[in-house]
């Protein structure tokens, strides 16, 4: 009785997934393995990838960048929230989701004009006397573009498994004689670890897809993966070559997602022990 | 220490507001630059409250939002309620199928549920349009169930299963004993679900962007397209008020769940369901407050039922009563009240080749170049005009008909003519270095130079500079214009199309290839910019033309629009705004005649022999160019 049921209610489910996210991903394939003039089966599309190689490390690389410095600037603050008191954790919490819920087009667009050349920094420096600084259209733009719309995403889940730390377990390490830096290496940040990872991985994937960051923010040498594959679906008129290229991304990051769960299950099984 | 941690997280938190505080700024400047405060106004609200379309795209991004989360949120809770009773393995395969939308960046979400939708759409089922509102709401829908279900499922491991049992052994039906015990427990996490759903649905972008058709079109994905320009401050006026809500919002959500867990610490055994009820209370205050404001704006801009004309266009390529102009829509609209203008923009023909290409989209008229239009009649993508319709096609002046790209003059009636030249800041860029195209080349101005983003453009200018053939089809030249263009890349500051108009107005860039027209309108914004065709070396004139695309609707409308646009009146009153030459005869008496005499837009007739037009090339080289331009952009 109680299994029939259980299947009633999940089969429909199970449908919609297969339908709407396993079965897009076989047509995906089926693109990627025709040609588009002619429509019949090539390897021509899996060939050119390797034309691609460098610009899926440049992608790879911001974006592990971005997932680093957003740790370095996350974490303390994380931190720092954990330690408030309730009315304040739920104030500042707030106050780190709400950017996340304004259009982020928008947002990556007043760095545009925080950024250009006659932009409002270079006259904020001009006022200053210092000569203007060439910043939009670097690397560094763009790695701040990431590091600022993902910046979120790193903080919360490093905020979620901060405040369960126990603090008895940090007063016993000071007890038995740690110093704060062994406290804080020893404990609390083996014990952040799960939100460490889950925090990078939350911070990589939308980096290393992204296309609209590396275009508003970027210059020539920027060009990323996501925007050749946006590239070949709205302009090239190329999309077999582009779904190529998105089994490629999708494969990346589900290695990287899954190194880092491999990660994440070792840590947890250490602390255990 | 402390201290210090709480100074970093205040400079933190200074870096996450500043640009929104940018977009604050920016929504009281008289001016659209952001980086130029040039005084107070309230005018961009009242803009944006008498703009009837940017409203609507406001309404259709709720409407997808609220829709998508409502049948996600009960949808995802009934599946959790059925996967939690799955054998624990199965339970883990499901899991697992639940994490993959998770997990898949979105551009690859986005790119495999479009290419499912045309498909099975077109491919299948032989329907033209089949990106449209259901697909969009289909993929919202998809992309929404994890969030609900990942919500849900911790809340039902928590949950005591004996209370399940101990209401059906007081006689509740099982659906009576879910409805009456589990949904209060699992409660919390189907309002946190559904929030989190309703926000991404909202905000969603990229996944949008790909599934979405033209006649069904969400706020973010337009503002995408807005962005390619100088974006109009009633967009950061829209932004004030969303922040101030969401703000308001948030703040109220969180004051009293507070002031429900205090309740709730306090008479803690007796009266637990109240901190919840209040909360639940809240919540229903927030859903309502929200589908309130949606039905109202759905209902304010429910439009009746019409022929519904979807034009797409070049991005400010018609006059739209902006800066005294006529709105020429409107114009039309109002002279055939029972059809109703559906308007879309594209930036390069060959984003507009990729649109109609790529399928699922109904589109009635195009207006493409030259080259664009002979390449979409060898591929069928064209209908012949029925030229009954079309009676001011007389008016078209003689020069402009039968011209090589359609011979017998059977598939379109020219739009516009113009040229492509150099505009450059003459601040910043010496007399003497301006002379032919060169100037691109010019180590002085590293970093300023702005160049074209699509392929036939970029290896034109190199062709002319190279003195080669526009139209060759030698790949061994062709070779040649991308190594030439591969020199010139350190040279330039970024390959754009209309992002040129707010880097050159700005003074961000002094140097980029253009059209004249486009050349015309960012010169009436800043004066220092001047626009020039080269001495002694050919250059690209090329002829717009209206055509009428094979997945078109609605073709006698189509046509009938196309006469309007003939009539020498309302040609001459669109070339006041797109500023460049009327191909319709009397069309200049009725254009300023500062205008009608300028040489940009009118050039004198032995520079305009050194014209060349591009021409059709075949399919394998068409896509070989553009393989090269790719790898100019990579390399």
């Amino acid at each position: 009785m109680k299994k029939n049921k259980s299947i009633l209610l999940s089969t429909p489910y199970i449908l919609w997934m297969l339908i709407f996210t396993l079965i897009p991903l076989g047509v995906v394939g089926y693109y990627a393995l025709t040609d588009p003039e002619t429509g019949v089966f090539t390897w021509g599309n899996i060939r050119d990838l390797w034309l691609f190689a460098p610009t899926l490390g440049i992608s790879v690389w911001y974006s592990l960048v971005s997932a680093l410095i957003c740790l370095l600037l996350g974490y303390p603050v994380a931190y720092y929230i954990a330690h408030r008191g309730a009315t304040a954790q739920k104030i500042l919490y707030m106050l780190v989701m709400l950017p996340m819920c304004m259009s982020f087009l928008l947002r990556t667009l007043a760095w545009v004009g925080l950024l250009e050349t006659n932009g409002i920094i270079n006259q904020f420096l001009n006022a200053l006397g210092i000569r203007s600084l060439n910043m939009i259209g670097t690397p560094g733009a763009v790695i701040l573009g990431m590091v600022y719309n993902y910046l979120p995403y790193m903080i919360l889940p490093l905020y979620a498994i901060i405040v369960k730390i126990d603090s008895r377990l940090i007063e016993a390490a000071e007890d038995l004689g740690c110093t704060p830096v062994q406290v804080f290496s020893r404990v609390v940040l083996p014990l952040s670890m799960p939100g460490i990872l889950s925090g990078i991985t939350m911070v990589f994937v939308p980096a290393v897809s992204t296309f609209y960051i590396s275009q508003k923010l970027g210059g020539t040498d920027t060009m990323l993966i996501g925007d050749v594959i946006e590239r070949q679906f709205k302009s090239a008129g190329n999309p077999n070559l582009g779904a190529a290229l998105s089994l490629v991304l999708m494969l990346l990051v589900f290695v990287c997602t899954g190194i880092m769960n491999r990660f994440g299950s070792d840590e947890e099984g250490g602390v255990v022990v | 220490m402390k201290k210090t941690n709480r100074l970093f997280t205040v400079l933190i938190f200074i870096f996450l507001y500043i640009p929104m505080a940018v977009l604050i700024v920016g929504s009281f400047n008289t001016g659209k630059n952001l980086a130029v405060f040039e005084g107070f106004t309230l005018n961009q609200y009242r803009e944006l409250f008498r703009d009837q379309d940017l409203l609507a795209l406001l309404g259709n991004s709720l409407l997808i939002a609220i829709l998508s989360t409502a049948i996600a949120t009960a949808f995802g809770t009934l599946s959790a309620v059925g996967i939690y009773r799955m054998k624990p393995k199965l339970r883990k395969a499901v899991m697992s199928l639940t994490n993959i939308p998770m997990t898949n960046p979105d551009i690859v979400t986005g790119i495999s549920l479009s290419l499912l939708f045309v498909f099975i759409g077109t491919g299948l089922l032989g329907q033209r349009q089949s990106l449209n509102f259901w697909t969009l709401l289909l993929a919202h829908i998809t992309f929404n169930l994890p969030y609900v279900i990942l919500n849900v499922m911790p809340k039902l491991q928590q949950m005591n299963p004996a209370l399940q049992d101990a209401a059906m052994d007081l006689g509740c039906t099982p659906l009576q004993s879910f409805f009456k015990v589990t949904i209060h427990e699992i409660m919390p996490g189907i309002i946190s679900g559904a929030i989190m759903a309703f926000t991404m649905s909202l905000d969603d972008f990229v996944i949008s962007y790909f599934v979405t058709g033209s006649q069904f079109v969400t706020l973010p994905v337009k503002i995408y397209s807005f962005t390619k320009k100088p974006i109009h401050p009633k967009i950061y006026a829209m932004f004030t008020l969303l922040f101030l809500l969401i703000f308001v919002l948030m703040v109220t959500m969180n004051l009293l769940q507070l002031r429900g867990e205090k309740q709730k610490a306090e008479k803690r055994a007796k009266d637990e369901s109240k901190a919840m009820r209040t909360f639940k209370r809240v919540a229903a205050a927030a859903c309502a407050f929200i589908l309130l404001l949606g039905s109202v704006l759905l209902i304010a801009t429910t439009r009746q039922d019409k022929v519904t004309l979807n034009v797409m266009n070049w991005g400010q390529n018609i006059a739209d009563g902006s800066d005294g102009t006529m709105d020429l829509i409107a114009a039309f609209e109002e002279a055939y009240p029972y059809i109703d203008v559906n308007y879309s923009e594209y930036a390069s023909n060959e984003e507009l080749y990729s649109k109609l290409s790529g399928g699922g989209l109904v589109v009635d008229l195009i207006i493409p170049s030259d080259y664009m239009i002979a390449r979409m009649i060898s591929e069928d993508m064209l209908l012949p005009l029925d030229f009954e319709n079309i009676p001011n096609y007389e008016n078209v002046i003689e020069t402009y008909k039968n011209q090589a790209y359609d011979p017998e003059n059977k598939y379109s009636v020219p739009y516009t003519w113009g040229t492509v030249g150099i505009i450059y800041n003459s601040k910043y860029v010496d007399e003497a270095d301006v002379t032919g195209w060169e100037l691109l080349w010019n180590e002085k101005y590293k970093g300023q130079i702005l160049m074209f983003d699509n392929s036939r453009d970029a290896f034109g200018v190199a062709q002319y500079m190279l003195g080669l053939d526009v139209n060759t089809t030698d790949k061994a030249e062709l070779q040649k214009c991308a190594d030439v263009l591969s020199e010139q890349r350190p040279l330039v500051q970024q390959y754009v199309m209309d992002q040129v108009y707010s880097k050159m107005e700005e003074g961000n860039a002094w140097i980029a290839p253009y059209y004249a027209g486009d050349a015309m309108m960012m010169m009436e914004n800043n004066e220092d910019l001047r626009f020039y065709l080269p001495e002694d070396q050919a250059f690209n004139l090329f002829i717009d033309a209206m055509c009428i695309p094979a997945c078109c609707q609605e073709k006698e409308a189509a046509e009938l629009f196309i006469n309007f646009m003939c009539d020498p009146e309302i040609s001459g009153a669109n070339m006041d705004y797109i500023c460049y030459g009327s191909p319709i005869a009397g069309a200049d008496a009725y254009m300023e005649d500062y205008l009608a005499e300028s040489e940009i837009i009118y050039p004198p007739e032995e520079i305009l022999k050194r014209g060349q037009s591009y021409g059709f090339l075949p399919e394998e080289i068409t896509r070989y160019v553009e393989n090269l331009f790719l790898q100019v952009r990579l390399n």
